[in-house]
């Protein structure tokens, strides 16, 4: 009789939510689609490599599940990446991939079934259709492009710039943003010219640049095109500053030059994990390092800390996509990076930093940091 | 001072797609199919050196007979996978297996070697030397020196050798040539690892300078096939001439306004790189319309 009495009791105790909210972990299915292969590949490497760290280093209350998935570059590839994952079972959040056009077609879908897309994309429309269920970890041009701008025209004292920018859907996004805040300065471009990513030789353009007679060249590149840019600029003694875009940041861009040929040039982005300078994030690089044998980018940070708010939204009680989409929406979290909070259109990053190479390493100091620039972190 | 810096420039670019639409034209014509891989190919040079420059770092000039002998290895072995159990089929059987054949490349360059882009050594040194004002990459004069060699070497092969005469009696007529006891298999096989060899080395000098990423492939062959339709389907000459014009004119469009000072600066806009690729696709069509058998005339059989 006693026995079974204490069985009884043995039994209520672990059936108990207090119990379960102890020991029982909560399970967590996160896909990551995000485009392994095409003209993004490096980028989306970053954005996986972030996303898995961040899951290896869950909360412990927390059983994550996650499938990486390659959706190429194509639309098609995203959206039925995204079908098959959400087809397989509850899913929580999805890590979604930088491309704009993926993310495009990817938007109806979620806003139909629901559940959040946490992504580093810089395509300003992702956050300008209404969606409630997208989340933009990576600052945008708007919040990047006045740090480039004002730092060429503040800190370095340009007037007479000259802009090269790609023809892609961000060479056009961050060229709109960089004359809109230049013409806030009171300026415009005494040069401009669009470069196809196939295009090889800079020659022409830096020789149409130069005939311009600018006193600064703001370009807004590629990874491999901006290496080329800043090439054949170093080879033709160019002699003037050159404030790169974020793929300058990307560690495997400035192992493509010498240091001498970075000498004088600095980026814009969100954060230069390489470049260390707090604990937190001198623990992300040493971590990323071992786990993967790269230097991590800020593309890979910021999906390493928008994954990371996605986990701490579930831990903190959030248990369905909708409720980890109001989590995200509502709550303000400190990331390695910076502090992220919901500008109500799902812009989640506000701050970027200017690095500067010194020209005796590949590795670039922080030299200015902008931070809450479209003043959403403002209470 | 500016037209010869920016035409150095172009016949060293020239000079490297130029080895890559020539192995586009050997496999043409020994073949009768188009090598959709051929600019796979040239990534796969790229690759090779950079995988042995990891292993072994000296100067791409070292590195050079390795690559030649890899890519050409690996040209056999394209042939025996994409080319023969598909030969009696339609063409388009070998069209569609270069495909497949140039996206495993890809993936597996992606696998091995990562996204992102990398360079290749040097061939000699690195660096520019000035002459006259005019600043030219030691790197660029020795692409146009070692594309040259090549160049000139393939033509000996093909023109003065016994192994030439037999690669080209397969070119010309399959059937023919093995009637005279000549090995066609072999000599389409030996083509193939001609054609990647030309192509790896491609590679070689062309990431240097530009770069190269696992899907770069697809822009050189779209140089290659542009070229041999210039400069006349299955030309060997026409594919060097083609391959030329393709390079000098990408560098000297966009840079016209400062060529051609009477230029009204109304239009100078027209003159950029990116409109600089609608004219060279907009001549291509000219070419189809007007001169369909290219600059050179064409001697393939069948266009794919």
């Amino acid at each position: 009789m006693r026995y079974s009495w204490l069985t009884g009791l043995m039994a209520l105790l672990m059936l108990s939510p207090v119990h379960a909210e102890q020991s029982a972990p909560v399970d967590v299915s996160i896909p990551v689609l995000v485009p392994i292969t095409g003209f993004l590949s490096l980028e989306g490497t970053s954005q996986r490599n972030g996303a898995v760290l961040a899951i290896r280093n869950a909360p412990p209350n927390l059983r994550v599940q996650y499938d990486v998935v390659d959706t190429g570059v194509s639309p098609e590839g995203a959206v039925n990446a995204l079908e098959r994952a959400l087809d397989r079972g509850s899913v929580t959040a999805v890590v979604a991939s930088m491309l704009g056009t993926q993310m495009l077609a990817m938007l109806p879908i979620v806003l139909e079934r629901k559940v959040p897309l946490v992504t580093v994309s810089g395509t300003a429309q992702i956050t300008e259709m209404g969606n409630p269920y997208v989340f933009r970890f990576f600052p945008g041009d708007d919040v990047t492009k006045v740090a480039h701008v004002r730092y060429a025209v503040e800190e370095l004292g340009l007037r007479r710039l000259a802009l090269v920018y790609q023809t892609t859907a961000y060479g056009q996004s961050g060229r709109r943003h960089i004359v809109e805040n230049l013409a806030k300065h009171g300026l415009a471009p005494v040069f401009e010219e669009a470069l196809e990513v196939q295009v090889r030789d800079m020659l022409p353009v830096l020789s149409k640049a130069k005939a311009a007679n600018p006193d600064g060249i703001l370009i807004h590149l590629h990874s491999g095109p901006t290496a080329l840019f800043i090439r054949q600029a170093a080879a033709m003694g160019v002699g003037i500053p050159i404030v790169a875009g974020s793929a300058m940041h990307q560690p495997p861009t400035a192992a493509l030059l010498e240091p001498e040929e970075l000498r004088g040039v600095c980026a814009e982005a969100n954060a230069s994990p390489v470049s260390g300078g707090t604990p937190e994030m001198e623990r992300f690089l040493q971590q990323y390092r071992e786990t993967f044998g790269v230097e991590p980018d800020g593309f890979a940070l910021g999906q390493y800390d928008g994954t990371m708010m996605v986990l701490e939204a579930v831990s903190k009680g959030a248990r369905t996509p909708a409720e980890v989409a109001r989590a995200l929406a509502g709550m303000r979290y400190d990331g390695v990076a910076m502090t992220y909070k919901s500008d109500g259109r799902g812009n989640m990053a506000h701050s970027a930093v200017i690095m500067c190479f010194d020209g005796r390493t590949r590795v670039p100091k922080v030299v200015k940091r902008y931070d809450n620039i479209t003043g959403a972190l403002t209470p | 001072m500016l037209t010869l810096q920016l035409l150095v420039n172009g016949v060293a670019l020239g000079a490297a797609y130029a080895l890559c639409a020539l192995g586009f034209v050997l496999v043409l014509n020994a073949t009768g199919a188009v090598n959709f891989a051929q600019g796979d190919m040239v990534m796969a040079g790229g690759f090779v050196a950079i995988g042995l420059a990891n292993l072994w770092p000296v100067p791409g000039l070292v590195l050079l007979p390795a690559v030649v002998l890899l890519t050409g290895l690996l040209g056999l072995a394209f042939s025996a996978i994409g080319y023969f159990p598909l030969k009696s089929r339609p063409p388009v059987s070998v069209f569609i297996s270069t495909i497949a054949l140039g996206v495993i490349f890809q993936n597996v360059a992606m696998v091995t070697f990562g996204p992102e882009p990398r360079a290749t050594p040097p061939l000699l040194a690195a660096g520019n030397i000035d002459v006259g004002g005019l600043t030219i990459g030691i790197q660029a004069i020795a692409v146009v020196a070692i594309a040259a060699l090549l160049v000139a070497g393939q033509h000996v092969l093909l023109m003065r050798t016994r192994l030439g005469q037999s690669l080209r009696a397969t070119a010309q007529d399959r059937e023919m040539a093995a009637a005279l006891g000549i090995r066609v298999n072999l000599m389409i096989a030996l083509t193939f690892a001609l054609a990647a060899a030309l192509a790896g080395v491609a590679g070689l000098l062309l990431a240097n300078t530009y770069f190269i990423t696992p899907t770069d492939g697809t822009n050189y062959i779209l140089k290659a096939y542009i070229a041999a339709t210039i400069g006349g389907w299955g030309r060997l000459h026409g594919a060097i001439a083609g391959a030329m014009l393709i390079a000098v004119f990408e560098i000297m469009f966009p840079a016209l306004p400062l060529l051609v000072p009477f230029l009204p600066a109304a239009i100078h806009g027209m003159f950029s790189q990116t409109s600089a690729s609608i004219v060279l696709y907009v001549a291509l069509l000219a070419v189809l319309f007007l001169r369909p058998q290219g600059l050179f005339g064409e001697i393939a059989q069948r266009r794919a």
